[in-house]
């Protein structure tokens, strides 16, 4: 007991001495803090008195502070700026003002950022929140292009686009034997080795006389068929292009700079049907073809005779539908089948319903009903098309595109649509066999896993003024996958026409007279989970609205992450050019690659505009051009330390013992480790744990994270919120950039799920200055608008009606009601009529036989103030028919459902004929 | 005799339809991968998994299959829902299909549509000309350096064949070829860098097979080498050839008629095994030339997990492992008629 006191008396004297030590360290701090934070005042006028506060920035001074934050404010100005209105742009400018000297007079950092978010909302608040029905859609490419330029300039202020690493473009050699079309890459064409190109000279290595002129490259696995139609991947249809013929095809301008459509199976551009209003868009659209009568032939190097029959026999009217019928009908299987007749893009009226119908096969009916016909009218052969969505007229043509190759439907009944363009069971009958070409080349031989060969087509339409080239050997090379020299070894040995320069041996070919360089199709991003706590729960928590976690499952949000200057940071902090040249790809700090056209008709790349440059300008301002510069990364990681400190979200460490920010990085290989993730982690942790950031106080450590699969990365971490960063690009389509600009979205419906960077409500008006024409959007609302059409309210993106279906009762007399209550979100913009309503029956469909039916019931309608309430009644027979299982099963579950099929007319537009679909159980 | 036979190739039978099975299960719970995209790449995806059996799909869902892998859109009231067939149900109805129709199944990826058989079959002719090419070297070249070695045990020559047999034997068939197609095709330019293909001219077919087999025979020749001079130096100090000798022989005849003889025993089951465990071909060393055999379909069909395709090479390599071992034991009853297999005590 008596040790104890001693021990507690010791105690208590130490705690005092720690305390007295503390107290005596925090006043020295003070002591220094005050000289730091007032040295500017003082030089500017050495009669002021000194500040009456300490500021409290940790890691910047408060001039510094306040300057960067002022920037911010004028940086919003600046953006919104062309949008606005002369009374907008003399009241913005008032608010800023206001907004500047009230950062100037804050005195602490949540002060300033006080300050600065009220200024930001003062500035909102001079904009008139858009409202209406808004669609942009007939603007011009120049006018929406600006629209993306917006888009993308919200995604790179807010984080959204991720950071940026590299584009994969690449170094490529060619053989000193080709002639290049061009010697400068043409974005989106390519240098034309084949289009306009020549081989001058023989391949000593090729031992087949015949092939000595061929163009010679390379795949590393054999496909095992040319049938792109029932294909996923990119392989076959690299492959299938060269025997395919498109209704256009594009061929390099006479100046070399660019390319033209031009029409290949079509004789002319396409001509709009329906064209009502005269803006050039429509959903019909006439294609005049060639057939036989224009000297258009199939070509097969088949030496069976069954298939040499078909050598030269001419192209007939009806083999333009074949491909159609061959593609949409379900039991077909085919791939490509599904894609087009689920798709959005491009889609075929009625080729959805007659998808669906054809389960058993081609079905006639159905058939009757899908936008595709061909005839001949004044002696010239037509198609034509109907789309579900007006399109303009490159995009008639785009979609039209090289799957739906003619091909005379006996020729598919000969080889069978399972061995169409592959082999047959027994492997007898090559896709030599089983193809006809009407592209510029026609399969010679394929011999499978070594070698697939391809002749120069004489029937090709152009084949008398371009693809010089007579034949292309495509050598199946396996090595190149496992090594990364064995490509560029074989093109050295005089064996192959061209490669890309692997990393190894970039430093020796750069500068090589046979190297091109190439831009690519995608940038690969760093993609952030910048959300805080209350944001990510209510995205992925128990009832998150993205994805349900349990609770034990959540992922451990880093502070740091949202904080934007943090993400700014670690932007800075990339060496790209060293990252890209080290690789062969190329720098890029774009959110879009090189690929996409902004004016896909004349191969204008979005990256040349101005409207890209403006939206990237801060990003690479004051950098070597490519968004590094060292000094801001580590400026920007000292703003966000400062802010992080007084928001009290990071408690500093001590040099010796520093606080450890862990950062993990998800990838998608474990060879990206060495790849990349070493790199990467060396640049963010140099640039971070440099003394002159917090003086060792943090220290940032990254980590490798990979799966069991490469898309575990997307589908396990980056879209269900379960990351710190995530490597990763989605590609979309090139042609349409604003399209693509939906996986910004944080909405699902409009990202398709495919959101990889977390933080920001896309569709609140407030996170950002979206202004377009004087009128404040959110990026949903904007993007939507530009894209099709957007029912705004209040600057928000809102479905137009909102469906609240109310269950089915019994009613006394054995019928049952139900009640549908349409909510429109613009009452005075919207008229909803309703057709009719379909019972379906949903119980033998699941739960019984499989017999599916569905029948008109009565149904009443009343409105009232914008809501629409329809009312609907089961007659008791056939709801007592419905309710029944067909005796095959003994779990009766009464299942079943209600389509209410409506027209819409919003904003003077009408769409016909939709429906509201709802499942229901019928009450005993 | 007969019966023992009939024992052993039924034991490899079952061991051969127990390492199916497992194999099987296995690779059938790998991840399920899936496309990045859309609901249109999702159900374009999922509809041709369906077609190919890999997966189950239905319009209501269901408790009594695995995991759902995906949901497509609410459309006029129904949806698909697709879940991955049950491994279990897989298993059986692949086996059923083999036992009662003895068919294989077909490729889904590799080769779409063509019957695994005939692509295997369309292969292992490569894979055995060149094991056969590699057995014709190494065989007589690894058993006479080893004989050389044994019978100049502890001098120069043996010195520098075990040293070079120690530096070979260490070299993977994977690094070697590296040197040579590094030295032979692209420096000197004197042999094919690629396997030649079937419309190669004749002389560039000949020269093609020079690479692969000499990497393919040099860790045989080495193998054989190390194992022929170990049990000749045993055989050389053994008491039995002493009294031959002491009989008259002479060293010649001594080691012809009773060395040789007698170390060829443990030998050349050894070497029939190897002969026929080569048919299995070389995974790497295929792939790496461009060989067309089965060593390297089996780890392309891997990548595309073809399964299909995978098992009936895997059912060939595991056959031929199997056999092999039975081959092994009973040819130590007719090369030495004093081991009775199966005998009774």
């Amino acid at each position: 007991m008596k040790n104890m006191k001693k021990i507690l008396s010791l105690a208590l004297v130490g705690a005092m001495v720690v305390s007295l030590a503390a107290c005596e360290k925090k006043a020295n701090n003070e002591v220094k803090t005050t000289p730091t934070a007032a040295p500017t005042k003082a030089v500017q006028s050495e009669t002021e008195k000194a500040p009456a506060y300490v500021w409290d920035g940790a890691y910047v001074e408060e001039d510094d502070y306040k300057a960067y934050i002022t920037y911010d404010l004028e940086a919003i100005s600046e953006t919104i700026e062309p949008q606005l209105t002369s009374a907008q742009k003399t009241a913005v400018s008032a608010a800023v003002e206001k907004g500047k000297a009230a950062i100037a007079s804050a005195q602490s950092v949540t002060a300033v950022q006080k300050a600065y978010q009220n200024a930001y909302t003062d500035i909102l608040s001079k904009i008139e929140l858009a409202n209406g029905v808004e669609s942009f859609v007939k603007l011009s490419r120049a006018e929406k292009t600006d629209i993306l330029g917006m888009l993308e300039k919200y995604g790179v202020t807010t984080g959204i686009t991720g950071v940026t690493l590299f584009e994969n473009g690449s170094y490529v050699m060619y053989n000193p034997r080709i002639t290049l079309g061009t010697e400068n890459y043409i974005v989106g064409y390519g240098f034309g080795a084949l289009k306009e190109g020549d081989i001058t000279a023989d391949l000593e290595y090729e031992t087949n006389p015949a092939w000595k002129r061929y163009y010679h490259t390379s795949e590393t696995n054999d496909p095992g068929t040319l049938n792109y139609l029932n294909d996923q991947g990119a392989q076959v249809g690299d492959l299938y292009e060269y025997l395919a013929a498109s209704y256009f095809t594009t061929f390099m301008k006479s100046t070399k700079d660019g390319y033209d459509w031009t029409p290949e199976l079509a004789m002319e551009k396409p001509v709009p049907v329906n064209d009502t209003d005269g803006d050039g868009a429509a959903t019909k659209w006439r294609f005049q073809i060639r057939t036989e009568k224009e000297g258009l032939k199939y070509t097969t190097g088949s030496k069976i005779p069954s298939r040499a029959a078909f050598n030269n026999r001419g192209v007939k009217l009806e083999d333009y539908l074949t491909p159609y019928k061959l593609l949409l009908t379900q039991a077909n299987n085919l791939y490509r089948g599904s894609e087009a007749a689920n798709s959005t893009s491009g889609a075929i009226k009625g080729a959805k319903d007659y998808y669906n119908a054809s389960k058993d096969g081609f079905n006639e009916d159905a058939w009757k009903k899908v936008g595709v016909r061909v005839y001949e009218e004044n002696g010239k052969s037509y198609l034509e098309i109907e789309f579900t969505t007006e399109y303009d007229r490159f995009y008639a043509m785009y979609y039209s595109n090289g799957l739906y190759m003619p091909v005379p439907q006996d020729f598919i009944d000969l080889v069978t649509v399972q061995n169409y363009l592959g082999f047959n069971k027994t492997a007898t009958e090559t896709p030599v066999d089983n193809s006809l070409s009407l592209g510029a080349f026609y399969p010679e031989a394929y011999n499978s896993d070594q070698e697939i060969v391809f002749k120069k087509n004489p029937n090709y339409v152009f084949a008398d003024s371009k693809y010089k080239v007579q034949g292309v050997h495509v050598k199946i090379f396996p090595a190149a996958e496992t090594d990364a020299s064995a490509t560029i070894n074989e093109f050295l040995a005089g064996h192959f026409d061209a490669c890309s320069i692997p990393m190894d041996y970039l430093d020796q070919y750069r500068t090589d007279p046979r190297t091109r360089s190439t831009t690519g199709d995608s940038c690969f991003k760093l993609n952030m989970n910048a959300t805080d706590q209350a944001t990510w729960e209510a995205l992925f928590g128990v009832n998150g609205t993205v994805t349900q976690t349990e609770k034990d499952a959540y992922w451990n949000l880093k502070p740091v992450m949202s904080n934007a200057h943090f993400r700014k940071g670690l932007s800075y902090a990339l060496d790209r050019l060293s990252f890209a040249s080290a690789r062969g790809s190329v720098p890029s700090v774009d959110y879009l690659s090189s690929n996409y056209m902004s004016d896909p008709e004349d191969g204008v790349s979005y990256s040349t505009t101005e409207a890209h440059k403006n939206a990237i300008k801060a990003l690479v301002e004051e950098t070597d051009g490519y968004g590094y510069s060292l000094e801001l990364a580590r400026e920007y990681f000292r703003l966000a330390l400062t802010e992080l400190e007084a928001e009290k979200k990071i408690t500093p460490g001590t040099p010796e013992n520093p606080t450890v920010l862990d950062i993990e990085v998800a990838w998608q290989r474990p060879a990206q480790e060495d790849q990349y993730h070493k790199e990467v982690k060396k640049y963010f942790e140099d640039a971070f744990n440099d003394p002159s950031v917090s003086g060792g106080k943090y220290k940032l450590s990254l980590n490798f994270w990979v799966g069991n699969v490469w898309s575990d990365v997307y589908y396990n971490k980056m879209m269900v919120g379960q990351f710190d960063i995530g490597f990763g690009s989605i590609s979309g389509n090139s042609l349409d950039p604003l399209g693509f600009m939906n996986v910004l979205s944080s909405d699902q419906e409009i990202s398709h799920s495919f959101t990889l960077n977390w933080g920001t409500d896309t569709n609140d008006p407030l996170s950002y200055p979206l202004v377009y024409d004087g009128k404040l959007y959110s990026f949903d609302a904007l993007f939507n608008a530009a894209n099709t059409s957007a029912v705004v309210v209040d600057g928000k993106n809102k479905a137009a009606l909102d469906m609240v279906y109310t269950q089915l009762k019994k009613n006394d007399d054995g019928t049952y009601t139900a009640r549908l209550t349409v909510s429109e979100a613009i009452p005075d913009q919207t008229e909803i009529k309703i057709n009719k309503v379909v019972c379906c029956n949903y119980e033998r469909y699941n739960n019984g036989d499989g017999q599916y039916a569905e029948e008109e019931v009565p149904f009443t309608v009343s409105e009232m103030n914008g809501v629409t309430t329809v009312t609907v009644t089961v007659p008791a027979a056939l709801a007592a028919d419905y309710a029944t299982g067909s005796g095959t099963t003994t779990k009766n579950e009464r299942t079943t459902g209600f389509d209410f099929y409506y027209d819409i007319t919003l904003g003077g537009n009408t769409t016909k004929d939709i429906y509201y679909s709802t499942n229901d159980v019928f009450p005993e | 005799m007969a019966k023992y036979v009939i024992k052993r190739l039924i034991l490899a039978f079952v061991t051969t339809f127990i390492i199916l099975s497992i194999s099987y299960v296995l690779c059938k719970l790998l991840p399920f991968d899936r496309p990045i995209g859309g609901d249109q790449q999702q159900i374009a995806y999922f509809d041709k998994q369906y077609s190919l059996g890999y997966v189950a799909r239905f319009e209501v869902e269901r408790d009594d299959y695995g995991p759902l892998l995906y949901k497509s859109p609410l459309e006029r009231g129904r949806r698909n829902y697709y879940y991955q067939v049950p491994v279990l149900k897989q298993y059986t109805s692949w086996l059923k299909n083999i036992c009662t129709k003895w068919d294989w199944g077909y490729s889904k990826s590799f080769q779409p549509n063509v019957s695994a058989s005939v692509i295997i079959m369309s292969r292992v002719g490569y894979s055995i000309k060149l094991n056969f090419f590699s057995a014709i070297l190494s065989v007589p070249l690894g058993i006479l350096l080893g004989i050389w070695a044994a019978l100049k045990k502890n001098t120069m020559t043996d010195h520098t064949i075990s040293t070079l047999v120690m530096v070979f034997i260490s070299v993977p068939n994977f690094v070697l070829i590296s040197f040579m197609l590094r030295i032979f095709a692209y420096r000197l330019n004197w042999l094919p860098s690629t396997w030649p293909t079937d419309t190669a001219s004749a002389g560039t077919k000949v020269l093609g097979y020079i690479i692969p087999v000499f990497c393919l025979s040099v860790g045989s020749i080495c193998s054989y080498c190390r194992y022929v001079r170990a049990e000749l130096c045993e055989i050389l100090e053994s008491d039995f050839l002493l009294l031959a000798r002491t009989k008259g022989l002479t060293r010649k005849q001594a080691i012809v008629r009773h060395a040789l003889k007698n170390a060829m025993v443990p030998i050349f089951p050894w070497i029939l095994g190897e002969i026929i465990g080569l048919l299995s071909g070389s995974m790497i060393l295929e792939s790496l030339y461009g060989i067309p055999g089965i060593g390297k379909l089996f780890i392309t069909v891997l990548n595309y997990k073809d399964f299909d395709i995978l098992f009936v090479d895997m059912a060939i390599l595991t056959t031929i492992s199997t056999v092999s071992g039975v081959v092994l034991d009973l040819s130590y009853g007719f090369i030495d008629p004093r081991i009775r297999m199966g005998a009774k005590k």
